[in-house]
């Protein structure tokens, strides 16, 4: 396992009560990782409107770590694996199905949940974690997290790198880009899976309910802000990073004592709030 | 120019939804560097026939590429379904196709030089600063013009690309389209609802209700009879009194295929 220490030991600079504690560190590291993904994936999101397949891949959460529970496999895997599995299957059915893409979703969407729901009710020791995919909790991400999400930092950044114009141009129109010999297929695969894996991640620091916050707020935002495709991904990330650090500040502050995640969404939202002030100056429509 | 040498040849080409007949046997030949029109009223298949050509609809029967599937094509849909709002320019609309390093790095010189250089071409130079989402109808199909030219196409697909547009930017695209043709030397098919524009712009055309009803050089099958049975009655009356666009009794019909007259 890589060393990650000089990460935490650069994360205890920063100026904030309690960064001498180890969960601090992590949650931070965690977050600045985490945070730059979600945004700049949202602008993605918003692109091809897929807001409804990362909430149905958040969804399949439970039923991934229920799933891991009864086959003694180990929920911090079994929870990506499954949310990858359930992206991919969105996709293909997607491709090869008559029917509308939201309806396709929402089909999977209530499989996963029931599935979920089905195998806690046999089991209840299961139950009591329930709540901490509803709310989420980035002080409990552990090392050996932080660094698969190292690792898929790297992959994304890659993948921007390689795929972010392709998938500009996939968004825009599908036909004209097969029609002009875009490889569109591998593309959307290859996206819907990266996205799956980061909707995982960001269960656990933000909760079911707020992790599609986190791909659309800092996304809206950066379309109010932004003038240009690439300056919108900049601004995502701007919006989604600070809303991050920000949120946690604030969140441990004893005065607040409110849910990290929680935290990190309502900052976020009052960047938004902010861009549509920006847009009307500038007489566009915001919404 | 348009030579005898077939670009496309759709061979009992049929697509079914449904159970619904949407193309049944269709037999058609576009020749090479011509400009083909497909006309028809709604619900004919002409957009359908464009879409099976491009690959993107199950169909039975064949369609050959002279040049195979490897062959360049450039594609203009009738519209584009976009977020409006979303910052996007033009500049960036064009390099995406033709720029590695991605837009979050900037756009390079060369891909902004290439891209004026393809607006030049469409007369649309000016729009290069704009936003995608406020561009009109006309503005907009023109840079889709400009991206699908970006291909170097040895084939151009165009749906239906004068809706939505005045007459007289209908005409003036034509126009651009007819000397880009001619200097670019592709094959052009296209659909269009405007039959003035088809007797004046096509080099053939392709009467098209599900069947292939007549084909051939429009003053041989722009006819008051083709048309009606194209188009119905209605359609008649008015081709009868305009000679300009029917010439009636030198339409190559297809046998057997003309039963709604």
């Amino acid at each position: 396992m890589p060393d990650l220490s000089w990460l935490f030991s650069l994360a205890s600079h920063f100026p904030l009560d309690g960064m001498d504690m180890r969960f601090m560190q992590q949650a931070l590291v965690a977050l600045v990782l985490l945070a730059p993904m979600t945004a700049a994936l949202g602008v993605q999101v918003v692109h091809y409107r897929m807001a409804f397949f990362s909430d149905a891949v958040g969804h399949s959460a439970f039923a991934g770590v229920a799933i891991g529970l009864v086959l003694g496999v180990d929920p911090h895997l079994s929870m990506p694996l499954f949310g990858l599995a359930v992206g991919l299957l969105i996709m293909f059915m997607q491709r090869f199905s008559a029917l509308p893409s939201d309806t396709v979703i929402g089909v999977v969407f209530s499989a996963v949940v029931a599935g979920g729901l089905a195998v806690v009710s046999r089991n209840n020791t299961i139950a009591r974690d329930l709540q901490q995919f509803l709310y989420g909790d980035i002080l409990t991400m552990t090392e050996t997290d932080i660094v698969w999400l190292c690792g898929l930092f790297l992959l994304f950044v890659l993948f921007e790198f390689l795929a972010f114009n392709r998938l500009l141009y996939a968004g825009t129109s599908g036909i004209i880009a097969r029609a002009h010999r875009v490889p569109v297929a591998f593309f959307e695969y290859l996206f819907s899976a990266l996205l799956a894996l980061v909707v995982m991640f960001s269960v656990w620091g933000v909760g079911v309910l707020l992790v599609t916050a986190m791909l659309t707020v800092p996304a809206a935002s950066a379309r109010n802000f932004a003038r240009t495709a690439g300056g919108m991904f900049w601004w995502a990330i701007v919006v989604g990073t600070s809303s991050a650090v920000a949120g946690l500040a604030l969140s441990v502050q004893p005065w607040m004592g409110t849910a990290t995640g929680a935290t990190i969404i309502l900052v976020s939202c009052f960047w938004f709030l902010m861009s549509v002030v920006a847009a009307s100056v500038r007489n566009e429509r915001q919404f | 120019m348009e030579t005898d040498t077939p670009a496309i040849i759709f061979d009992h080409v049929s697509v079914t939804r449904s159970g619904l007949n949407i193309l049944d046997e269709v037999n058609a030949t576009v020749p090479k560097g011509s400009c083909t029109v497909l006309i028809g009223p709604n619900g004919a298949g002409k957009t359908t026939l464009l879409l099976a050509l491009l690959g993107e609809v199950h169909y039975r029967g064949r369609i050959t590429l002279s040049g195979g599937r490897g062959l360049r094509i450039g594609y203009v849909p009738q519209k584009l379904n976009l977020d409006r709002g979303m910052p996007f320019t033009v500049a960036e609309f064009l390099a995406m196709g033709v720029q590695k390093r991605p837009l979050w790095l900037g756009i390079s010189r060369a891909a902004r030089e290439q891209a004026l250089a393809l607006l030049e071409q469409v007369h649309a130079a000016h729009l290069i600063k704009r936003r995608v989402g406020t561009l009109s109808g006309g503005e907009m199909q023109r840079v889709l013009l400009a991206l699908a030219l970006q291909q170097k196409p040895e084939l151009l697909v165009l749906d239906e690309p004068s809706a939505g547009v005045d007459f007289e930017g209908g005409r003036l695209f034509c126009e651009l389209l007819d000397d880009l043709r001619r200097t670019r030397k592709f094959t052009q098919i296209m659909v269009s609802h405007d039959l003035g524009m088809v007797a004046h712009h096509a080099t053939c055309v392709i009467c098209l209700k599900r069947r292939v009803v007549a084909q051939g050089a429009p003053r041989d099958v722009l006819t008051g009879k083709v048309l009606q049975a194209l188009f119905g009655m209605h359609m008649g009356l008015i081709c009868a009194q305009d000679h300009t666009h029917a010439m009636p009794g030198t339409a190559r019909q297809n046998k057997g295929e003309h039963h709604h007259a």
